[in-house]
């Protein structure tokens, strides 16, 4: 095994610039001479425009253009955003109201765009829109989690976007019926505002002839499409790049209005315009996650196998369809509706409703998170309400280890899993013997202790496909042409790490081109744990291609016969002989005799099938039940990864999802009020977690490599935010269960968790 | 942030006559103000500077016994220097914000602003102590006035605040999740003559006293004194982060707890 390659804990190389204050992010690549756009946005939730007049905003000092949805009109510019349906229980097709890039004739969130203005500094673009005179008669505001109210758009009454459904009712009722256990459990997953590090930003720049958008995403060619399409340009005329990226999460994952309107400007002016939401302007206007409710049923026979499940979930979509917005809560949750557990007598039905809110569309797993947390929640109830173990009740349930390849009821072909294995590893790894001790220690103190285990499981998502392209260049460098897009993930150290363990070349002299579509001619982004999986595959292939192109080439040069070439460790070897070449002198001597055609090597892989990381999360919380204050104090995972790339990587994107997940578990929640208007616009009132506020996590591997990838590998990217938001709601359930508090829902904020201890108190008396 | 002259005095007898223009507003170590500039929620035409003037900085002990801090001192200073005459108080001040907030965010800017989840006000209120301006010398029991409302007239500098040194003395914060200052906090401390709680975060009407604590704990300094108190839910803060009950129950907690500390 190479030091560099495969599963080594290398550092990631582009810390060194992320970190010493010379990463590129977007406001670091704007052009010279940019002019700077500010975005006019809703003050209400609701409401029929009556009046916009941007006239004295046009003729304020240093702006050069005021745009509107007239102005759009006027230009030719399609006004409106694209997004995916899904298909209702009836076989109709989910709501499709339009959304446009900026307000026609009405607004439905606080927050969305109404204009677009243009000019030499930001601050004349705000002096500026100080000076546009809007006026909105007021309509009702639905923010409800339900059907009702005034419709936000006639094309769905009651609010209802979408109506999906999954499984046999019928079936799954007369299943119902007949079980010797049941249990019910109503389960909350609040609102969370995403807030990546760098917020959302954009610049364009027109030549007359061809239009460049750069913009802080997670792929470029999904842009490239919806520009094209809305400017009435050719793809070939446009031409999307997307430098470093302070982190996406999903968030970043879909077109923007502002991407769209900021173009159209550059257009307009005939000069470079640079847009970038500060971190207000993110919080209003940046797609939200999760905001569903769930109402979840098992039945289990009379030894407690279980035997039947189903979910009735309602879920926020905010005022219109984002790009993916339907589909999370529906098709993505039911990728892993039934988790690790061995039933297929299930139904599943989601309703969509709009809401006078942002859009709210992927975070962090991505439906997958959200349908994990109800099961494991429920699970766990079941097994309070049963008198079992939690664990041991799991054990009982989960798919045998000899059952792989496994058809779950979603109809997931879930490859290899040895779920037993891994959990009798985390019971031994989170001590589980030692909590009573631990719990009688806190006791001492004042404190409630608990104890919560979540065994989750993921389905990686995205494109299978992806393609990589390598490239000598004369400077005796490779380059590495990807179709992903790191948002901070450690991409370029990863993939140059799989680099150097199929062809030897040192990861100091690989070069990584991401995110630019003239350069690479498509890819799949970042998103649904795919990139090292889908990317690591095609190296690999490339690799292999690159080896057998030169093959012929080396023989020559080593007066050997083709077939008695081989390469091992960076270096082609003739076979019986001592007469050897490493790649990168290899590909020297082929520039030097001409054959340009052996430096550019390129391969597409598609992969067989997903793979599923699973693994258990234990979390332990304390709670102060004076003040109501949770703190997580001791967290363990234990991972089945398969092969890890790098497992100071993998270990990263463990605790950074852990952080995500409790962050929600504990103190993020986005709230608005019944008038629309956002209550969490700042960081004064939006909680998010810091250091102080999380323990340090442990995390195990217990590897079953995967066989639906060459690597063996699972995709982690969100694998922690899927296990943690059940691990902390059930230790914080199993600390406040002698209470006598039989139901908590997240965020577990102190004043919550107080007034759930103060009822039951009160109740007791 | 809309445009405004910046005036930068190196003596007091400049900053009043600069304060004294229109529209001219203090600028301290600028925690609260510059943000709320940036987010265009205030517009003054001249910002006066503070930071300058060496003569309102420092921590002293007046042949008295009182610690002396000039308004202009920094949380960061404060927490250092005034630690070993006045553990509490430094306690307090090193418990403020973040290390950006202490190195900026001086006493007489917290003072002045008297947001009513601050932490200083606790402790001036809590000391029983002088708050001393260009002009005169104020008690705490008359300074604080409300909400972001204190005795001070326009243009009026704190130059120093004097703190009677307790017996013994403790901070507790129950912090905001979102914001970190303080949902509640309860600063106790035990004087020959008796003992003052001071509560911040928790009333409409700003920092106060719980003065049935205060005759409570003068007898028993013990948090077992407070047992039969209980504080009026009505006139506390209500907002996403905690009711008028959870308040006034934290208050009470808090105080308890600070007795505790102290003893």
């Amino acid at each position: 095994m190479s030091k560099f390659g495969i599963s080594q804990p290398i550092k990631r190389v582009e810390d060194v610039r992320f970190l010493n204050g010379t990463g590129r992010y977007m406001d670091d690549t704007a052009p010279e001479g940019a002019l700077r756009a500010y975005v006019f946005r809703s003050p209400v939730a609701h409401g029929e425009i009556t009046t916009l007049d941007v006239a004295d905003a046009r003729a304020a000092d240093g702006v050069h253009a005021v745009l509107t949805a007239a102005e759009l009109d006027a230009a030719g510019v399609r006004n409106q955003m694209d997004a995916a349906v899904v298909k209702n229980r009836d076989g109709s097709r989910g709501a499709a109201p339009p959304r446009p890039i900026l307000a026609i004739d009405r607004v439905r969130y606080v927050g969305e765009p109404v204009a677009l203005i243009v000019a030499e500094t930001l601050a004349q673009a705000k002096d500026a829109a100080e000076l546009i005179e809007l006026d909105v008669e007021d309509l009702p505001v639905w923010t409800t989690l339900a059907p009702g109210g005034e419709a936000i758009h006639p094309e769905a009454p009651e609010n209802l976007a979408y109506d999906w459904a999954f499984g046999d009712a019928e079936q799954t009722e007369k299943v119902f019926a007949g079980a010797a256990h049941r249990v019910s459990l109503e389960i909350d997953d609040n609102r969370i505002i995403v807030n990546s590090m760098e917020p959302r930003g954009c610049w364009a720049r027109w030549d007359g002839a061809r239009m460049h958008v750069s913009f802080s995403g997670q792929g470029v060619w999904g842009l490239r499409d919806q520009i094209a399409r809305n400017l009435g340009l050719d793809k070939g005329a446009v031409h999307v790049t997307t430098p470093d990226v302070g982190g996406g999460f999903g968030m970043k994952g879909f077109a923007y209005p502002e991407y769209f309107a900021v173009a159209e400007a550059a257009r307009q002016t005939g000069r470079p315009v640079h847009w970038m939401a500060d971190r207000s302007e993110s919080m209003l206007s940046d797609n939200g996650g999760r905001d569903l409710v769930s109402v979840a049923e098992a039945a289990f026979d009379e030894d407690y196998k279980l035997i039947g499940y189903r979910v009735h979930t309602t879920s926020n979509l905010g005022a219109y369809n984002s790009g993916f917005g339907q589909n999370i809560q529906s098709e993505l949750a039911l990728k892993v509706l039934t988790g690790t557990y061995d039933v297929q007598d299930v139904f599943f039905a989601v309703k969509g409703i709009y809401t006078n809110t942002v859009q709210v569309d992927a975070y962090r797993g991505a439906g997958r998170p959200e349908a994990i947390y109800v099961l494991e929640r429920l699970m766990d109830h079941a097994a309070r309400q049963f008198g079992l173990s939690p664990w041991a009740l799991r054990q009982k349930n989960f798919i045998p280890a000899d059952a792989f390849p496994y058809v779950s009821a979603s109809g997931e072909t879930y490859d290899v899993g040895d779920f037993g294995r891994v959990l009798s590893r985390a019971e031994k790894e989170a001590d589980l013997d030692g909590f009573k001790a631990r719990r009688a220690d806190s006791g001492a103190a004042g404190k409630l202790r608990g104890i919560g285990l979540c065994y989750y499981i993921e389905s990686i998502l995205g494109d299978p496909s992806e393609t990589t392209k390598l490239e000598f260049t004369d400077t005796g460098k490779v380059r590495l042409y990807a179709g992903t897009q790191s948002n901070g993930q450690g991409h370029e150290t990863v993939y140059a790490q799989i680099l150097n363990e199929f062809t030897g070349i040192p990861m100091d002299a690989v070069e990584f081109v991401q995110g630019d579509s003239d350069l690479i001619a498509k890819g799949g982004g970042t998103g649904g744990s795919r990139s090292v999986t889908t990317q690591g595959t095609s190296i690999k292939a490339t690799s292999s291609r690159l080896i057998e192109n030169f093959t012929p080439f080396v023989a020559e040069e080593l007066d050997a016969a083709p077939e008695e070439i081989d390469f091992e460790d960076g270096n082609f070897h003739a076979r019986g002989t001592n007469k050897f070449i490493g790649l990168m002198d290899a590909a020297q001597a082929a520039r030097d005799k001409g054959r340009d055609d052996l430096l550019v090597c390129e391969a597409e892989t598609k992969l067989p099938g997903r793979s599923y990381p699973n693994g258990a999360h234990v979390c332990e919380v304390e709670i102060d039940p004076e003040t109501g204050q949770t703190e997580v104090v001791r967290y363990t995972v234990v991972d089945d990864f398969g092969v890890l790339m790098n497992p100071t990587l993998a270990e990263g994107q463990v605790h950074g999802g852990v952080v995500q997940g409790l962050g929600q578990a504990i103190m993020e929640n986005a709230a608005y009020d019944a008038d629309g208007q956002l209550l969490t616009g700042t960081f004064m009132d939006y909680a998010m977690p810091r250091a102080i506020d999380t323990p340090f996590i442990t995390f195990h591997s217990e590897p079953v490599p995967s066989t639906a990838n060459p690597l063996g590998m699972k995709g982690c990217g969100e694998a922690g935010t899927v296990g943690a938001m059940a691990a902390v709601g059930n230790a914080v359930q199993d600390a406040l269960w002698d209470r006598g508090i039989r139901r908590v829902d997240m965020p577990f904020t102190p004043l919550r968790v107080w007034s759930w201890l103060n009822r039951a108190d009160m109740a007791a008396e | 942030m809309y445009n405004f002259d910046l005036i930068r005095p190196s003596t007091l007898e400049e900053a009043v006559k600069a304060l004294g223009q229109d529209e001219a507003q203090a600028l301290g170590g600028g925690q609260t103000l510059i943000p709320t500039l940036k987010q265009r929620l205030a517009m003054p035409e001249t910002l006066v500077s503070l930071s300058g003037i060496d003569a309102i900085k420092g921590v002293c002990v007046h042949d008295d016994g009182r610690l002396s801090i000039g308004g202009g001192t920094t949380h960061a200073t404060v927490a250092r220097e005034a630690a070993a005459h006045y553990p509490g108080l430094a306690a307090l001040a090193a418990s403020i914000g973040d290390p950006a907030v202490r190195a900026r965010g001086t006493i007489g800017g917290s003072l002045a602003n008297n947001d009513p989840s601050a932490c200083y006000p606790a402790a001036a209120l809590g000391s029983g102590a002088t708050i001393v301006t260009n002009a005169r010398e104020i008690a705490a029991d008359d300074y604080f006035q409300g909400m972001f409302t204190t005795a001070l007239d326009d243009g009026e500098i704190i130059t120093e605040v004097r703190f009677p040194v307790p017996e013994a003395a403790a901070y507790q914060k129950f912090e905001q999740p979102a914001s970190r200052f303080a949902l509640v906090g309860v600063f106790v401390a035990r004087y020959a003559d008796g003992v003052r709680v001071a509560v911040t975060g928790a009333s409409e009407e700003g920092v106060f006293r719980w003065s049935e604590a205060e005759a409570a704990l003068s007898s028993n300094f013990a948090a077992d004194a407070l047992k039969d108190l209980s504080v009026p839910a009505d006139g506390m803060i209500g907002d996403l982060h905690g009711t008028p009950d959870y308040r006034a129950h934290l208050v009470k907690v808090l105080t308890g707890r600070a007795v505790a500390a102290a003893s």
